[in-house]
């Protein structure tokens, strides 16, 4: 029997950490990949045909389910579990010498929730550092990224990174801007010289790319989260709809009737027959967490006659365990990309995924377009439902529903793209 | 010579007009397509970004000469009993008219094939040919059509391809260097400045940074000559890219205090 290893069953981190070398998409079927590089070809095709922006939209006529069932069957997941997760999958690692620096550098395509984890570390494990105990210190950026390499030392100089410090974004300590490289440049410069103490950094994937191309020896032997592929995603999915009530889901196909949820046979005796919703869904989203989480919400509905019944009723009636259907992928269209013949949409797409999302003035800065262009480009993206703006914080993001498009097109239109 | 005008009128004296409206028609179809590929393809494939573009446009001259050869395997038989002393009296006479006639014609069609086979450029491709630079918009049977980058469209003959040097700037990928050149006055930090343009560079939003970027340096009699080398996200940003570069650089350096040189406008008339 094969021997499990630990991390591999902490349900809020499937998989565990890994290299960075070791992540690879979650496999597909030939079908499906044809099909989907043909849905993207008629999709740039498209342009100069339909102006229309396309959000997301169902083309079933199923009844959906209620903000409070999908928050129910389908909520976000506890980033402070995953932050638990991490700190587990990170020791281990440490214990088999896989990791060996005192900073751990956590690399992860964005909507992991490596960001919203490692926020929650002080407050959640202040005791526990990495390597050893300890507070763990969150590291904030400045408000002013702009600054000299001196100003950026003085900085740096300035922030404690003797004990186990924290930056749970490094993607929020710079700009694209000739005068906002230097507070990331010194920090990696330290790290690679082992001139700080344990911490750990969490990186976007597409903010990695970009320094990996600028320091191209810094070698730092990033680790990621593992790839969501079907099994994972089955197991994480269940895991998330018992979190909230404890209470088992049962998902099935509306066009076949064939089971999505649970993962398991209820018995040796009782086999199910499983559809390929889980490979289909962890291939459109590309083995990403959230992006399948997002994907996975839009495609659950409820029963016709549960419809007008009220809300919460996606159960059955001993009360024990829950039922919905799950729409195919072929019938969730998913956002579109506006077509422009310009380049402001691939810029200010781009840079949101390099910085992990900006200030609608800082993305004027790091691309050079002017307000007007950003302020049109901003609000076709917006009504595609390819970007959002965060209310509390005013940043612009993009959407995790558009990822999978907007990554597809990004690379199309040559942009360099993260290797997730 | 006798021989073959003898044979040709044989040849010729067995045409029937069924047989040549019958060629006429499937000529007419040919020429149809390959108009339609022509026109079709390029059209698409300027909806299309990257890789696929460049495939798509480099597949239309292959197709026309797979029509073209189609249509002749499928005339010929329909005009003339394709015997070897008919073969003998069409192609020699085509030698001849070839040969006096249509020489250059003729070599510009061969320098053509040689072109699909060899592919010293292709559609989408950016060129310098006799001093002039532009992307390659549509290759012909004679000759190939570039775009300067003012939009003139210049011809240039494919039999160009025997003595003249061509210069191709992507050669069929979508990776083209750019280099934007930075004059400067002498007496100030070069290692600095490098490190500088470095990071003017990858702060573009047109740089394609997975590929590399590099800053030379050479010293002048009149002061420092810096080459900031780097790829754009398509070719045909390449303008666009070397002047965002050429701005971010002389913001940054001018930020710095390093000044550019300049001739003044006498010593040059």
């Amino acid at each position: 029997m094969k021997e499990e290893h630990p991390s591999e069953s902490a349900p809020s981190l499937p998989g565990g950490l890994i290299p960075l070398e070791q992540w690879k998409l979650p496999e597909v079927s030939v079908k499906r990949t044809l099909k989907d590089a043909l849905r993207h070809l008629m999709a740039q095709l498209r342009a100069g045909v339909s102006h229309d922006e396309e959000p997301f939209q169902s083309l079933d006529d199923l009844p959906s389910l209620t903000d409070k069932q999908i928050q129910h069957i389908a909520p976000r997941p506890d980033f402070t579990s995953l932050a638990q997760a991490i700190l587990e999958s990170l020791e281990e690692l440490r214990e088999t010498e896989t990791l060996r620096r005192k900073v751990a550098l956590l690399v992860a395509p964005p909507f992991s929730g490596v960001r919203e984890a490692l926020v929650r570390l002080p407050g959640a494990h202040p005791e526990v550092g990495v390597g050893g105990h300890g507070h763990w210190h969150l590291i904030a950026p400045p408000d002013n990224l702009l600054m000299s390499r001196e100003d950026a030392r003085r900085w740096w100089d300035e922030q404690d990174l003797s004990g186990p410090w924290v930056i749970p974004e490094l993607a929020d300590f710079w700009l694209r801007h000739s005068d906002g490289l230097c507070l990331v440049q010194e920090l990696l410069q330290r790290i690679v010289a082992g001139e700080v103490g344990p911490g750990l950094v969490g990186c976007s994937s597409w903010c990695w790319q970009f320094w990996e191309s600028y320091f191209p020896d810094a070698h730092l032997a990033p680790l990621t989260p593992a790839p969501m592929d079907a099994e994972r995603l089955g197991q994480w999915l269940e895991y998330l709809a018992c979190s909230r009530d404890r209470r088992p889901v049962t998902a099935r196909m509306t066009d076949d009737g064939l089971y999505v949820l649970p993962v398991d046979n209820p018995s040796e005796d009782s086999k199910r027959k499983h559809s390929g919703f889980l490979r289909d869904l962890a291939t459109a989203a590309r083995g990403i967490p959230e992006v399948a989480l997002a994907i996975w919400q839009r495609s659950l509905r409820a029963r016709p006659e549960d419809d007008a019944e009220a809300e919460g009723n996606s159960q059955e009636p001993n009360g024990s365990e829950r039922h919905c259907w799950v729409v195919p992928l072929d019938q969730l269209s998913l956002p579109a990309m506006p077509q422009s013949r310009e380049r402001a949409v691939g810029f200010i797409l781009h840079a949101l995924l390099l910085h992990d999302g900006l200030h609608e003035e800082r993305i004027a800065q790091v691309t050079g377009l002017d307000h007007l262009e950003l302020h049109l480009a901003l609000s076709r993206l917006l009504r595609s439902d390819l970007v959002s703006l965060a209310e509390a914080s005013r940043r612009w993001h993009v959407t995790p529903v558009g990822y999978p498009t907007v990554r597809r097109h990004l690379q199309s239109w040559g942009y360099p793209v993260d290797a997730f | 010579m006798e021989n073959i005008e003898q044979g040709l009128q044989q040849v010729f004296s067995a045409i029937t007009w069924l047989a040549l409206v019958e060629a006429a028609l499937v000529v007419a179809a040919a020429v149809l397509l390959i108009f339609l590929i022509q026109k079709v393809v390029p059209g698409v494939a300027g909806k299309l970004g990257g890789k696929a573009r460049l495939y798509l446009l480099a597949s239309v001259p292959l197709a026309r000469l797979l029509i073209i050869v189609v249509t002749i395997i499928v005339v010929v038989p329909i005009l003339i009993e394709p015997s070897f002393e008919n073969m003998v009296a069409i192609f020699g006479a085509l030698g001849l008219a070839l040969g006096f006639a249509f020489k250059d014609y003729a070599n510009s069609l061969i320098a053509g094939i040689v072109t699909l086979y060899e592919m010293p450029y292709r559609p989408g491709d950016w060129i310098e040919v006799d001093g002039k630079y532009g992307e390659v918009r549509s290759i012909g049977t004679r000759a190939a059509e570039i775009v300067t980058p003012d939009d003139t469209v210049v011809i240039v003959p494919h039999n160009t391809l025997w003595n003249a040097l061509i210069a191709n700037g992507n050669d069929g990928s979508d990776n083209l260097m750019c280099v934007a050149e930075f004059h400067l006055a002498p007496h100030h930090d070069v290692r600095r400045v490098m490190s500088l343009l470095r990071d003017v560079a990858f702060t573009s939003p047109y740089t394609k940074t997975m590929k590399p970027v590099v800053v030379v340096v050479a010293n002048k009699t009149w002061g420092m000559n810096y080459r900031l080398k780097a790829y754009p996200l398509e070719p045909r940003d390449q303008f666009r890219f070397i002047s965002d570069l050429t701005a971010r650089g002389s913001e940054a350096l001018a930020s710095e205090g390093v000044a550019f040189v300049s001739v003044p406008v006498a010593a040059g008339a």
